[in-house]
């Protein structure tokens, strides 16, 4: 499985839990296609915490719903585990996420006709399957729902509503949680909360767990933030803080539209609608 | 603005196409409706315009009998050598025509049309007036000979040379096809024979001294109704009714306007269904639209646009969906004018679609109706777009329509329903009939009214349970499914009420129409006592050869005679009744059982007695021993004692009010030759019921018109013919029900597309496509079901209350069919599921990705 061409997030131990090789993603055909991600390879770790950080266009997005078997890719393999999910089905793909993978979004997480506690339990019960009590007990005390259970989302605030889906994306302990932006639509004080719970996740339960975003105090809670620019992975950086992940994206702004990073000095393919990278 | 509009009209052109369907639907109808009855009606008066004499002077009909008797009534043939020494009469001429014959062919098969369109025998006389002309052959002469028209000629297989069956009231006769007469006008459906003159009063009036009516022509310069006054001095209107042409065609228009008047209540009935089934269609798409638009209309009203012009421009784009919807459905309304004109050339009706009459009238009505239905019932989607706060532009509001209470619902359906059920309370304790069926009426349509307007309020406690079993047996999606339908209540009531009005319709008659089954199952039950009753096809009398052919038959035990005749008779309470008379023969007890609260059979069948019904009797202050005088169809008058009374339970069915019979001797007297309408037969001591039968059968081989029937026999004959009317419900119902599907696949569409980013995130997080089809089939399914709960529940209410009405006439026995009733349920699942087929499809079809994107 492994390959003796260092990959970004290489995992250092505990394995991998997803996996992608020459990823790439095109949008349109031929003179105007657009590359939204451009032969990447990637690890996760399991156990640990990612981030991916980079500028609006820089196929974060598009990588994680790559990674997650939301979007087909154009080339390229993914794995999630050992199952290759590139070329799977939509019945095993829509398995493989109900079964193996939790997600959280940046708004809209919740079925608005579903309480609480149902919407935790949704994808065991889509699936058939009774949840494991004494885990979904841990769960919802650690993320405080417990007088929250009955209620509907629109009786929750936009937090809570953040920690119900969080706890809905632990409760099937899934082999991989993505979150999209999980902070986006929160104040500070609520995204830092949402941010430890995922800390602690990963920290006290195992889970593993992939967190796009563009705020790198968001990032800085990561143990491994990966920085995607113009469809490419740019760089990485363990146990970052803000400051350093604030600093590496200070990089990116010159040309934060277009071109990466020009400190990196590294050779540029320009032009229209082509992504730009390093080679 | 008028472009914004005409733009908004184009881009939702998809969604609106559905409601426009239900009023295209409707507009067909009426279109339809008023295009055939006027075809029709021009054709005929067409018809009877040019065959009617210019005078005619026919026997008085002072009694319109509400059955057929069989009795021919006649004039005295002389009559036409009186009328021609009138001045200004140019030539008279003798008619001889019965309807009531039977021809049947050398193989016994009935010749005349089955569809009970008569058979016409008639003297042949060649006159300009003649709807007929002779096409081969030649005219007949003398006994034995006759024409037969060619429409029939060719159903039937007839050609000239071939020997015919004549069944008339004189007697039996044959005659040999000598010459094929062919309609010159439109053929109104009958089969004509033709004799000539001396023959046609011969066998078909027993004598060349009668004749069925005299014919008058007049003199140049003479006016029809200048010679019309001078023959009536002349004959005097004591006996005869003198009629010019034009009356002539107007009494026998306004006959066959009976039969048209029954098509045009059908279409009428059907167009009703369409427009109210279609207001509830496009209401609920307007209203989603508008709730679509909110923020689209909010910014409108930022920019300056004012509550007027908003208003005004959904009105406006409801006015074009009816003007369009209008032109389609007047379009669809020739063709379905010209698909009944077809459908009566089945009947033998053969009008050409080609002379198709569209007056002013039917277009004006099709856009009345279509662009007025539209109209009102965009109007209150049209009030709240117009409330539409520009703030709406900012705000990312909920979907609108969720929140607001439902409170003024609850104050008005519950007001109306209140008054509604007060009506049929008070309909179910009614002791008068038309107290009861006034009160009924009222009560239906403030009933559907309360149901329609409090709909939304039963959505949630009535989908709880009938989607309570949703969680447990289809897990999370059924629980999804169950709570989006509970999720706008206003949305669902609106769908399923459309729904909900058929079944409510179909519950109502399918318990009436098993109550009255019911009911004469136990009249035949209590009632019957022959073992056979030999009766026509068509309840129309038969000639005496054929009682005489039953009298005959070996092991035929008694025979019991009923004849039929419509009378006239004045009560103690000063009321003068025009009701039928039933005649029977003295052995009456022997094939019927007949309580009697006075008197008996003997005494009520004596000669110039009468019995009657005792409620009848109560209530026009008649008594045993009453004298009353009578009159008879044909002019006769006499007084006859009341000898009997008896207790009926159909007193008062079929306008044959008093449940008045006395014996044949007194009818003979004066009404003489009336037919029998019904024989009953015993089997004789020493025969067996199934070899009387096997008998009776083969005797009356000759008349095809006749059948032997037994109870169970008369029992189903009764279901079939009480199903007729079920027929025309279940087919209203198929209408109500396309137009309630398509309202359903409207909601479902709408809120598929509203619930794009919930759709994305359950497909998202694992939900297969399959389970996604499945939430919104079983979201379609008890929206369905909720409306066919509410539509029966509602349906057995009236259905309870009709059979109170029919109680009042006797038919007191109440049977709820519980089968058609499971049926219908489990049918509107099946709509439900159907209904579903394409929002589910391409709910199951959406990107996941540009799901959870979408705005």
């Amino acid at each position: 499985m492994s390959t003796p061409v260092p990959v970004p997030g290489r995992a250092s131990s505990g394995g991998i839990a997803a996996r992608a090789r020459g990823l790439t993603k095109a949008y349109g055909s031929g003179e105007t296609a657009v590359l939204a991600l451009d032969a990447v390879d990637v690890d996760i770790a399991r156990g640990r915490f990612t981030a991916v950080m980079g500028p609006s266009g820089s196929g974060k997005s598009t990588l994680m719903h790559c990674l997650a078997g939301l979007d087909t890719v154009s080339a390229g393999r993914v794995w999630i585990g050992d199952t290759e999910i590139t070329g799977l089905r939509d019945r095993e793909l829509t398995r493989l996420r109900r079964d193996r993978i939790g997600f959280m979004f940046q708004s809209f997480n919740l079925i608005p006709t579903l309480n609480a506690l149902e919407n935790i339990t949704l994808p065991m019960d889509i699936a058939g399957r009774g949840p494991d009590a004494a885990w979904l007990d841990q769960v919802i005390d650690t993320l405080g729902l417990r007088n929250r259970l009955t209620h509907r989302p629109s009786e929750l605030s936009g937090g809570q509503q953040q920690r119900v889906a969080c706890a809905r994306a632990l409760a099937s302990r899934p082999e991989l949680i993505f979150a999209d932006e999980p902070t986006g639509n929160l104040d500070s004080r609520a995204g830092l909360e949402v941010l430890g719970f995922l800390r602690d996740a990963v920290d006290n339960l195992g889970q593993t767990v992939v967190m796009v975003t563009h705020d790198p105090g968001a990032a800085a809670h990561s143990d491994l933030v990966l920085y995607l620019a113009d469809g490419r992975i740019v760089d990485e950086r363990e146990h970052p803080t803000a400051e350093a992940v604030l600093e590496r994206m200070r990089l990116f702004a010159g040309g934060a539209t277009r071109a990466a990073g020009p400190s990196l000095g590294t050779p540029l393919r320009g032009g229209d609608g082509t992504a730009v990278g390093e080679a | 603005m008028l472009r914004a509009t005409l733009r908004s009209f184009l881009a939702h052109k998809g969604r609106l196409l559905l409601s426009a369907l239900a009023v295209v639907l409707s507009v067909a109808f009426v279109a339809g409706s008023l295009i055939f009855s006027d075809t029709v009606s021009r054709t005929f008066d067409r018809l009877f315009a040019s065959t009617a004499a210019d005078v005619t002077v026919a026997p008085k009909q002072d009694l319109r009998s509400p059955v057929r008797t069989g009795a021919v009534q006649t004039v005295p043939a002389a009559l036409a050598r009186r009328v021609a020494q009138v001045p200004g009469v140019a030539a008279t001429q003798v008619d001889a025509t019965v309807e009531n014959v039977v021809v049947v062919d050398r193989r016994n098969e009935p010749v005349g049309p089955t569809t009970g369109a008569p058979t016409i025998a008639r003297n042949w006389e060649v006159t300009g007036r003649s709807p007929v002309e002779l096409t081969s052959g030649h005219a007949p002469h003398g006994d034995g000979e006759a024409l037969l028209d060619a429409d029939t000629a060719r159903h039937k297989h007839v050609r000239i040379g071939d020997v015919l069956t004549v069944q008339a009231q004189p007697g039996t006769f044959r005659v040999r096809v000598v010459g094929i007469a062919t309609f010159t006008t439109t053929n109104p459906g009958a089969a004509l024979l033709f004799l000539d003159t001396p023959t046609a009063q011969t066998k078909l009036l027993g004598s060349t001294s009668r004749a069925t009516s005299i014919s008058v022509d007049a003199a140049a310069g003479v006016t029809d109704d200048q010679l019309k006054q001078r023959v009536a001095a002349a004959v005097g209107t004591g006996a005869y009714d003198v009629k010019t042409a034009g009356e002539q065609a107007k009494s026998a228009a306004a006959s066959l306007g009976e039969f048209l008047k029954i098509i045009k209540y059908v279409m009428v009935g059907f167009a009703g269904i369409a427009v109210l089934v279609g207001i509830f269609l496009i209401v609920n798409t307007f209203s989603m639209l508008i709730a679509q638009r909110t923020r689209e209309l909010g910014l409108l009203r930022a920019l300056g646009a004012d509550r007027r012009q908003v208003r005004r421009s959904v009105l406006t784009e409801a006015v074009l969906l009816g003007v369009v919807a209008s032109t389609l459905g007047l379009a669809a309304g020739i063709g379905l004018a010209a698909g009944l004109i077809r459908l009566l050339g089945v009947f033998g009706m053969n009008l050409r679609t080609t002379e198709m009459v569209i007056g002013w009238v039917t277009p004006a009505a099709a856009y009345v109706v279509g662009v007025g239905v539209t109209f009102v019932a965009a109007y209150l989607p049209a009030r709240r777009a117009a409330a539409v706060s520009p703030m709406a532009a900012l705000v990312d509001a909920e979907v609108a329509g969720v929140g607001r209470p439902l409170r003024v619902r609850a104050v008005v359906g519950a007001a109306v329903g209140a008054a509604g059920a007060a009506a049929l309370a008070g309909c179910a304790a009614a002791s008068r009939t038309a107290t009861a069926a006034s009160l009924l009426g009222v009560g239906v349509v403030l009933t559907l009214i309360a149901t329609v307007v409090a709909g939304p309020l039963l959505v949630r406690p009535l989908i709880r349970v009938l989607g309570g079993a949703f969680p447990a047996v289809f897990g999370a999606v059924g629980r999804m499914s169950q709570r989006n339908a509970l999720r706008n209540p206003r949305r669902t009531g609106a769908t399923a009420a459309a729904l909900m009005v058929g079944l409510a319709l179909v519950g109502g008659m399918s318990v009436a129409s098993a109550s009255m089954s019911r009911s004469f199952d136990n009249q035949i039950d209590k009632t019957l006592g022959a073992d056979y009753i030999v009766q026509n096809r068509s309840f129309l009398p038969f000639p005496q050869e054929i009682t005489e052919t039953v009298r005959h038959t070996p092991g035929a035990g008694t025979v019991v005679r009923q004849r039929l005749a419509a009378i006239a008779v004045r009560l103690p309470d000063g009321k003068r009744v025009e009701t039928a008379a039933s005649g029977f023969d003295r052995q009456l007890d022997a094939v019927a059982h007949i309580t009697y609260r006075a008197g008996n059979t003997a005494a009520a069948l004596a000669d110039g007695h009468l019995s009657m019904d005792v409620d009848f009797a109560r209530r026009h202050g008649v008594r045993l021993g009453s004298v009353l005088p009578a009159e008879f169809q044909g002019g006769r008058r006499g007084e006859l004692t009341v000898a009997a009374l008896t207790d009926q339970d159909q007193a008062e069915g079929f306008g044959l009010q008093g449940g008045l019979y006395l014996g044949i001797g007194t009818l003979e007297k004066y009404v003489p030759g009336t037919e029998d309408a019904a024989v009953f037969v015993n089997a004789a001591p020493g025969t067996s019921a199934g070899q009387l039968r096997s008998r009776l059968e083969r005797n009356l081989v000759p008349y095809p018109n006749v059948q032997v029937r037994d109870q169970a026999d008369y029992k189903k004959l009764v279901h079939d013919q009480i199903a007729v009317l079920l027929y025309l419900v279940y087919a209203l119902l198929g209408l109500a029900i396309v137009i309630a599907v398509l309202g359903v696949v409207n909601t479902l569409a709408l809120s598929v597309v509203e619930r794009t980013r919930e759709i994305g995130l359950l497909r998202a997080i694992g939900l297969g496509r399959r389970q996604l089809r499945r939430m919104i089939r079983l979201e379609s399914v008890v929206i369905a079901v909720f409306g066919a709960v509410l539509g029966l529940g509602l349906g057995l209410v009236w259905g309870v209350c009709i059979q109170r009405v029919l109680a009042l006439q006797g038919m007191t026995a109440l049977a709820i069919p519980w089968g058609t009733i499971v049926a219908v349920v489990i049918g509107s699942a099946v709509v439900g599921i159907v209904a579903a087929l394409l929002p589910a499809l391409r709910a199951s079809r959406m990107n996941v990705l540009a799901a959870i994107a979408h705005e």
